[in-house]
């Protein structure tokens, strides 16, 4: 038991707590779209991973291709984001909509995870590239040494977190999407444009997943196997429970830190201890962290 | 207030309105009755623009809705509450009367709509009690109300009910129809579809009696209470005979 008296170590749990829980936000931010999107419009999205990639992607290129400064190339990316989701809404989702074969629009986005995919290696090529953290060094506190990276990804998670929750919970425009997405009919008989609330519901989730891919892109390296991240954002679903955007974001955070302690023990089984952990927690919580506080009524 | 003149709509290749010629006064008043199939529920949605339809549905008697989205339609303050309410479960009693602004408050901006909550507050004292429940919690009864109060909130020009009376206990029934009458007595227009023929007739002023997609029978709805053709058909009491049990 080597690696647990490594993990007990003040120093080592510190560092690795900050890490696992700047992962958990890039899992979460793509937890949380995978969740909206299953509200507003039933569709899992197996293109999630895909999206943080091209984030990834998108913000490298602006940076080191474009050569944009900082301050233009936020606005920039955000353009990018928003128009990759009104994009990858009409092309994957809106003709499938109507069709008779309702899980036609799910498999749409296996196949929209795959021309990504190929769109970003005919673009960028499959060598990874290298993308320079935002700020760089470390902060001491005392005898601990944090990476900024980690701590700036924590705060932006964090505020992109906070902002969706205002958009929903306390904004008009918010509780209008809410209403489309628990009920389609009832909200275009009062006439609430679906087309705009699911158009924005797709800006939203693509722009979380890639601000995920930006900043993670220092910490790996922009490279199109980024996609495979999105298997955390499903098991963080899972964890906190099918249905709940609370949820998601604590067992989004909860994988993050499975996989950041289990790294004192194994680095080359990592993934199998993520999944090992969330089948331990199908067994004995089979619904979740968190249920859904919607229910049905007979 | 709307003219409607030889409407057909079309659920697919099926024609379910076969040209239909309707008007409905304004501040009155109007139901359809009829049994099921007949196209009362298909008429309400071939007015909101829910179906593909042909024909002429003028409103105000300039804008021609034939053509129109839903979205638009709901944006002449033409309010149809459906069969089976479809209130938003996981929005609280507040917040779905809130959505019910959106056709005249836009999706973004701040408009104040205290007034018209007050006023749907004042008509269903229930729904205050209740405002902070979810949706989802409500009675049948309660549901319906919070319905028709979320389309009060819509400030409606026209407002289309599709069996408000379904599945609900009877003393509710007659509570709730009592309010569809306050409602109409603030000067709103109301077209009711309606399987209690008896129960809308009594609080109607005009009805149509709608089968297998056409005009039956028009007229007054206390002409049509007397009408032994309406009385044989819908009113269960067979003219001339005695009623079996």
């Amino acid at each position: 038991m080597q690696g647990l008296n490594i993990l007990l170590q003040p120093n080592v749990f510190m560092q690795l707590t900050i890490n696992g829980v700047a992962m958990g936000m890039i899992y979460a931010l793509m937890a949380m779209g995978l969740i909206l999107l299953i509200r507003a419009i039933g569709v899992m999205n197996f293109a999630q991973g895909e999206l943080l990639m091209l984030g990834a992607f998108i913000t490298w290129g602006l940076t080191y291709q474009v050569k944009l400064p900082f301050v233009l190339m936020i606005p920039a990316a955000m353009l990018c984001f928003a128009f990759v989701g009104v994009v990858f809404m009409f092309v994957a989702y809106w003709p499938l909509r109507t069709a008779s074969y309702p899980t036609a629009t799910v498999i749409s986005t296996m196949g929209a995870a795959m021309v990504i995919r190929e769109i970003a290696t005919i673009t960028w090529g499959s060598l990874p590239l290298v993308s320079a953290p935002l700020v760089k060094g470390v902060v001491r506190v005392g005898s601990l040494r944090l990476q900024y990276q980690y701590l700036l990804t924590i705060a932006i998670g964090a505020v992109l977190i906070f902002l969706v929750f205002v958009l929903f919970e306390k904004l008009y425009a918010g509780r209008i999407m809410q209403a489309a997405a628990q009920d389609k009919y009832a909200a275009e008989l009062l006439g609430i444009p679906t087309v705009l609330t699911t158009a924005a519901t797709y800006i939203i989730v693509v722009t979380l997943a890639s601000v995920g891919g930006y900043m993670i892109a220092p910490v790996f390296l922009v490279n199109v196997t980024l996609g495979t991240l999105q298997l955390r954002a499903f098991a963080g679903v899972v964890t906190g429970g099918f249905g709940s955007v609370k949820g998601a974001i604590v067992g989004s955070l909860f994988i993050g830190l499975v996989e950041s302690y289990s790294s004192t023990f194994t680095t080359t089984y990592k993934d199998a201890v993520v999944f090992l952990v969330l089948i331990v927690v199908l067994l004995f919580r089979p619904q979740g962290l968190f249920g859904e506080r919607v229910a049905d009524k007979a | 207030m709307l003219k409607i003149a030889n409407l057909h709509a079309y659920y697919g290749s099926i024609e379910a309105l076969k040209g239909i010629d309707i008007e409905i006064a304004p501040g009155v008043v109007t139901c359809l009755i009829g049994s099921n199939g007949a196209g009362k529920t298909t008429l309400l949605k071939a007015i909101s623009g829910m179906i593909r339809r042909t024909g002429s549905i003028v409103f105000d008697e300039r804008n021609e809705l034939i053509g129109e989205s839903p979205t638009r339609i709901a944006r002449r303050s033409i309010v149809h509450v459906p069969e089976g309410r479809h209130i938003f479960p996981g929005l609280s009693v507040e917040e779905n009367l809130e959505v019910g602004t959106i056709a005249w408050h836009g999706f973004f901006g701040r408009k104040p709509y205290e007034t018209e909550k007050r006023s749907v507050f004042d008509l269903f004292p229930r729904l205050e009690e209740r405002r902070g429940q979810l949706g989802w919690s409500l009675s049948g009864g309660e549901q319906q109300m919070l319905a028709i109060g979320r389309a009060l909130m819509a400030r409606p020009k026209l407002l289309m009910l599709d069996e408000p009376s379904m599945g609900l206990a009877p003393v509710i029934v007659s509570d709730l129809f009592r309010k569809i009458v306050e409602i109409n007595k603030l000067g709103i227009p109301i077209l009711l579809v309606e399987q209690n023929a008896r129960l809308a007739l009594e609080i109607s002023d005009f009805a149509y009696v709608l089968d297998q997609g056409r005009v039956r029978i028009e007229g007054k709805a206390k002409d049509l209470r007397t009408d032994p053709r309406v009385q044989e058909a819908y009113l269960g009491r067979f003219a001339g005979k005695t009623q079996p049990n």
